[in-house]
Parts: C-alpha cells; sequence; structure tokens
C-alpha cells in the first residue's frame, strides 16, 4: 500500500468524527439557521472527501462530482435555506418534539447502531470502518430529524443530511456512481428541493404556519 | 430513433401546451400531440415485437416486457387525455391550475414514465423514477385546497424518502457487480447485469441486502402496506384524470421496476427469498387494504384502498413465479389498470355533479345519475374479479399456480380477502346506488368524450374476460420470456 493510500485512508476515518459531531450537533440546534449551516459544514466535509477519494483512485470524474458537491449542497442549498427562511418570515425555531437532551442520547444510540451495523460488512466490502458507519449515522439522523421536527423546512432539511449518508456511503464502497447517473442524482435533489420549496409558500399561504403536524385533515 | 420518439413527443408537449393560454386551444394542441405519442409507442412496440429488442446507445432500450408496460401507457394515457378534455371545464383558473399548466405537467409526468421504462440502466431508472414524483406533486397539489397541499407535501416527502432507499439498493447492488469483477461503468446495465450474473458469483449477502432496500424504495411508490400512507391522500385530492394515472399507470411503473430487480436477484440468489419478500409484502397489502376498504367513507379513497390492494395481488402472482402466476401477474397489471381508470371515471363525474365523494351524502344515483351509475356497476363488478371481465382471468391464473405449488395459506388468505372485498363494494356500492335520492346532480348527462372512454374501458373489460386477443397473448408472452 502507498503512502497516498495510507494517508487518504486515515484522512476518511478521522473527517468521520467530524461528521458525527456534526450529527450531534444538528440535533440540539434550536434555529433553523444552525442547522443550515451544520449542513453546509456537513457538506464540505463531504467535499474533502471526495477530493481525497479523487487523489487515491487517480479518478478525473471524482473532481467533476467534488466541484458539484461544493457548489451545490455546500453553497446553493444552505443560500436557497437561508432566503427561504427570510421570505416565509415565520418563526425560526426548529420545533423539535424532543428535548436537546433525548435528541442527543438518540443520536448516540444511532452511531453506536450504525457501527453494530456496519461491522460485519466492513470486512467484506474492504472499506474504513468509521467512514461507513458514519454514512449509515448520517442516513439514520436524517430520518430522525424527519420524523422529529415540525417544521417543513426541517423535514427538507432531514432528508437532505440522509440523502448525504447514501451519497457518502456510496463514495466510500464503490468510489462513487457512473458520472452522468451521479448528476442526474444531483438534478433530481435540486428540483425535489426547488418542488418543495413551491410547496411551502402553498403551506404557508393555507394553513397560515409550516408546522407540518399540524396537517391531519387527511386520515384514514 | 424509434426509441427518441415517444420521449420527444412528451417534452414537446410539455413546452407546446405552456404556450397556449386559451383553454380551448391548449386541449386541443394536447390532444394533438398525445395522438403523435401514442403513435410513437405504438410503433415502438410493434417494432420490438417485429425485429426484438431495441438498443440506443448505452442507456436507452425496450425489450419484451418494456414493450408491455409502454403498451399499459399508451393505452390508459390516451383514455385519460380524451377524459380530461372534457372534465377540465370545471376547474377554476389559478396559478399553475390553468389547462396549459395541467397538461405540461401531465406530459412531463408521462415523459418520466416512458423513460422508467425505455431505461436501459437501474441508475437511470433511479432517476427517472424519482423524476415521476417531482413530476407528478404539483399534480397533485392542483387544486390548491387544503387537504390538496397537505397531499402533495406528503406525496413529495414520503415517495422521496422511499425512493433513497431505493437509491441506496441500487448501489448495494452495483457495489456487488463491482466486487464481482463487473467493469464499473457496466455494472448498472440491466442486460450486462442479467449476463454477468449467472457467470460470475456475486456475494449473496450484498445482493440480498440491496434487493431489501429495493423493495422498500420502489415498494413506496407501488404503495405496499406499510408504505402506502401517501397513496390513499394522493389518489383521493388528485383531480380525477391524474387518479387515474396515478393508479393506473405509475404504480404499474414501480412494479416494472421491482420486476427488473426480481429477476436479476432471482439469478444471484435463487428465487426464494426474492419470491417470499413479494409474498409478505403482497399478503400484508390485500389483507390491510382490504379490511380498510371496509370503513371508507369518500369514494376515491376506496378506490385507491383498492389499488394497494391489487398491487398486493400482483405482487403475489410474482412471488409465487411460475408460469401461471407470472401471467397472472403481468395480465393482472393491465387488466387493474383498465377497470380502475374506468372507476375514477365514474368518480369523477360523480364529485362534479355532487360537489362531494364522501358516500353518507349521496344515495338513489342509479335514478338521478343512471349512466354514471351504469359505469360504476360496470366497473366494481370487474373490480372485484367477477367473471366474464378480465380480471377474473388474471386472479384465476395466480390462484391456479397457488394452488399447483400447494401454498394453502396464500390461496386461504387470497379468498378470504377477496370476498371481504367484494362485501366492501357491495356494500358502499348498494348505499350509493339505492335509496332516496339525494341531491340534485348538476349534468346527469354523460358528454360524448366521457361516454367514449368509459363505454371503450368497459368493452376492454369484457373483451379480455371472454378471451384475450391473439396479438395481446403474443405480447404477454415475449414480456414473460424477459423475466424467466
Amino acid at each position: 500500500m502507498g503512502l497516498v493510500a495510507i494517508a487518504t485512508g486515515k484522512f476518511l476515518s478521522s473527517f468521520s468524527v467530524f461528521l458525527f459531531l456534526t450529527v450531534l450537533l444538528m440535533v440540539v440546534a434550536r434555529r433553523i439557521s444552525t442547522s443550515v449551516l451544520l449542513f453546509s459544514l456537513q457538506s464540505a466535509i463531504i467535499t474533502a472527501e471526495v477530493f481525497a477519494m479523487g487523489v487515491r483512485e487517480k479518478l478525473a470524474a471524482a473532481y467533476v462530482v467534488g466541484a458539484l458537491v461544493l457548489l451545490i449542497k455546500v453553497i446553493a442549498i444552505p443560500y436557497a435555506f437561508f432566503r427561504l427562511v427570510d421570505r416565509l418570515k415565520s418563526p425560526r425555531d426548529v420545533k423539535a418534539s424532543t428535548t436537546p437532551t433525548q435528541s442527543v442520547f438518540i443520536a448516540g444510540a444511532m452511531i453506536y447502531l450504525s457501527y453494530a451495523a456496519v461491522h460485519s460488512f466492513g470486512q467484506t466490502v474492504h472499506v474504513p470502518e468509521d467512514a461507513l458507519a458514519a454514512a449509515v449515522a448520517l442516513i439514520l439522523t436524517g430520518s430522525f430529524l424527519m420524523v422529529s421536527r415540525k417544521k417543513a423546512l426541517m423535514q427538507m432539511l432531514g432528508l437532505l443530511v440522509l440523502e448525504n449518508g447514501i451519497f457518502l456511503a456510496a463514495l466510500i464502497t464503490t468510489f462513487g456512481m457512473p458520472l452522468v447517473i451521479e448528476i442526474g442524482i444531483f438534478f433530481d435533489i435540486l428540483v425535489g428541493l426547488l418542488l418543495m420549496g413551491i410547496f411551502t409558500f402553498r403551506i404557508r399561504d393555507t394553513f397560515d404556519h409550516l408546522d407540518v403536524s399540524k396537517l391531519r385533515r387527511l386520515r384514514g | 430513433m424509434i426509441l427518441l420518439l415517444p420521449l420527444i413527443f412528451a417534452l414537446l408537449g410539455t413546452v407546446l401546451v405552456l404556450g397556449f393560454r386559451d383553454r380551448r386551444v391548449a386541449t386541443r394542441a394536447a390532444l394533438a400531440i398525445g395522438a403523435l405519442e401514442i403513435a410513437s409507442l405504438s410503433a415502438l412496440v410493434w417494432q420490438v415485437h417485429r425485429q426484438g429488442p431495441q438498443q440506443l446507445g448505452r442507456y436507452l432500450r425496450a425489450d419484451g416486457l418494456s414493450s408491455f408496460f409502454l403498451m399499459n401507457i399508451a393505452f390508459i394515457f390516451g383514455l385519460v387525455l380524451v377524459y380530461a378534455s372534457g372534465y377540465l371545464r370545471h376547474i377554476p383558473e389559478g396559478r399553475f391550475s390553468s389547462p396549459r399548466w395541467f397538461y405540461a405537467l401531465v406530459f412531463l409526468f408521462l415523459f418520466t414514465m416512458v423513460s422508467v421504462c425505455l431505461s436501459a440502466n437501474l441508475g437511470l431508472l433511479w432517476i427517472m423514477m424519482e423524476g415521476t414524483t417531482l413530476a407528478s406533486a404539483l399534480l397533485v397539489g392542483f387544486y390548491n385546497t387544503e387537504g390538496a397541499v397537505e397531499a402533495g407535501w406528503k406525496y413529495l416527502i414520503v415517495c422521496t424518502v422511499g425512493i433513497a432507499f431505493a437509491l441506496f439498493g441500487t448501489i448495494v447492488l452495483y457495489l456487488a457487480a463491482v466486487q464481482a469483477g463487473m467493469n464499473p461503468a457496466a455494472a448498472l446495465d440491466w442486460v450486462s447485469l442479467m449476463d454477468a450474473v449467472p457467470r460470475m458469483g456475486f456475494d449473496p449477502h450484498l445482493v440480498k441486502l440491496a434487493f431489501v432496500f429495493v423493495i422498500v424504495g420502489y415498494g413506496t411508490k407501488i404503495g405496499f402496506v406499510p408504505m402506502h400512507s401517501w397513496l390513499p391522500d394522493a389518489h383521493a385530492e388528485a383531480p380525477t384524470p391524474i387518479s387515474a394515472l396515478l393508479s393506473a399507470v405509475l404504480l404499474n411503473c414501480a412494479m416494472y421496476a421491482v420486476m427488473r430487480y426480481e429477476v436479476i436477484v432471482s439469478h444471484a440468489t435463487g428465487p426464494a427469498f426474492p419470491h417470499t419478500l413479494l409474498l409478505i409484502f403482497g399478503l400484508l397489502s390485500m389483507v390491510v387494504a382490504g379490511l380498510l376498504i371496509l370503513v371508507q367513507r369518500n369514494l376515491k379513497r376506496l378506490l385507491a384502498y383498492s389499488s394497494v390492494e391489487h398491487m398486493g395481488i400482483i405482487a403475489i402472482g410474482l412471488g409465487l413465479g411460475g408460469p401461471l402466476g407470472l401471467f397472472g401477474a403481468l395480465l393482472h397489471t393491465f387488466n387493474h389498470s383498465v377497470a380502475k381508470s374506468l372507476l375514477f371515471f365514474s368518480a369523477g363525474n360523480v364529485r362534479h355533479n355532487f360537489g362531494t365523494l364522501r358516500m353518507d351524502s349521496i344515495s338513489g344515483m342509479s335514478r338521478t345519475l343512471p349512466q354514471t351509475s351504469a359505469a360504476l356497476v360496470v366497473g366494481s363488478l370487474a373490480i372485484v374479479g367477477l367473471p366474464p371481465f378480465g380480471l377474473f382471468i388474471s386472479e384465476f391464473a395466480i390462484l391456479s399456480e397457488a394452488f399447483g405449488q400447494a401454498r394453502f395459506l396464500v390461496v386461504g388468505l387470497f379468498l378470504v380477502m377477496l370476498s371481504v372485498v367484494f362485501g366492501g363494494f357491495a356494500f358502499h356500492l348498494l348505499r350509493l346506488l339505492g335509496g332516496e335520492p339525494a341531491g340534485v346532480p348538476s349534468s346527469p348527462k354523460l358528454i360524448p368524450s366521457e361516454y367514449a372512454v368509459m363505454g371503450i374501458a368497459a368493452f376492454c373489460l369484457l373483451v379480455f374476460g371472454a378471451r384475450i386477443p391473439h396479438l395481446f397473448g403474443v405480447f404477454l408472452q415475449e414480456a414473460i420470456a424477459v423475466m424467466r
């Protein structure tokens, strides 16, 4: 194993720690804008991992993907979120249905669970176990954010965290999918967010609030 | 080239229709492009039948299975388009909710569904499946009422999360393929995968893991219980032509995606694992949806739960496998879509005559709305699986396969649920049709376009109950051949 390979391996493992940190901070964040900043930071870490992979595997396509992640997830999406928060003029707290203490415990349990889940697979697929655990932890916390936060915007953010996790899993196990597919997936995410943005305006206009837990008309 | 035409026409429709502000011109333009679209789809289906699978570049491909589903799309889309031309006169103007927006989004929705069937690559298939959600979310929320916005939001969130799981499944399968030594660039091509699976040893654990995620992910779009929560809301709140498209075409497209994976996974790990999963989801959907049918109060929600039940039946057919099981499942996708469109069209007429779909505030419909009631009766008799309608044949085929394999638990549950659903439909229908007429219908006579589409659908159900047309049978066999 060359020096570069060892270095990137260590790099991926140690960066997982920062990913766990963003996850833990995100579940205790009280304001939407804090969560958005944390998401931006998280995406920046993932961008660094993409570039590290590009160096190790000597893949030119990885640089394109890395640039796309940087442009879309680190800059464009957080910017759009800040605009959205501004334009919607709704209260800025996340309206969590769990207390911060509970949230940290749940997130911690999820990180533990991710390690347990990838332990058997880590050996068969030959990837750094920490990085794979971080990916699964992102998927789990993303889902947790979606079910425990009542604001429509936070559900969108939870979805993005979940998607970050899937992206990371794809990156470290397969060095990313073919480029065309990767670009298609990015495009879908962008359009999906755009549509959710449109819907948040409609929810606010028809219901006068953004609390999706109060959307309870359709039952059974 | 012939693979591109249906995609081009659909996109052309989206762009062109947006340019017409006038309601009538937009409708005519949509009908004209729709006719071109259907012609190009038929040409493609015929070409596949005559010359075998068609491939264009690395990403587009049509074989017997795709062309069977394309035929389904073309037929239902034609009915829906003609029905919508009459239906749209009831839709009030608003932002994003004028006929031109409606047709533009319908064509975009069609584009994504046709692309799903034409994808040669499982990654592209995923992109287009997600595209179907995105294209139809605004259509579900088209009326902009409280219910429609809620249903649209729920649809968007639930299906996007579901589909994210399918992406994870796709990645795991890709991982398994690359690890087995496939060229990464071709590791998502369905044909190369089918070619490689028997030769190379795919890690069975990874393949199974992939299938679990895929069936949960795409199963969300199919409406398998317990991922079905978006389905009744979306079907009930969307404009009726869209409910018909969702139920009769979109669910089938998602089922098509699962079928593609099922074939690969069956080859890699043996059929036992994917078949068991399909049977579990199928039976669960059938039982839960069948029981929920009994307690519904809204006509369109009733129909939506019936769709969940029928997707369950199709999954059971696939899960049983065997010649009769596959035959029944594929035939049932078509039969169900015809019967369900007929029912949704009738429900649309009920809604604009009484202004509501609540079944407890409607009665005596057989006297006030005789033509719509007749269509509702024909559709209901067909959907509960009585002869002489097509669904009887396909359900009977699936049931015989279950008998043949001596799976008596499946047979028992299947029969019990069919009778429960029969009871449910009979109960609701008798209350709707019988009794003293309540409410005055606003326009009891069907207009010619409604007459035509409902007549065609009912006629088609009768024909398929009597005898499967020869050419259709050939297409069906070609589709089954791909699945083997």
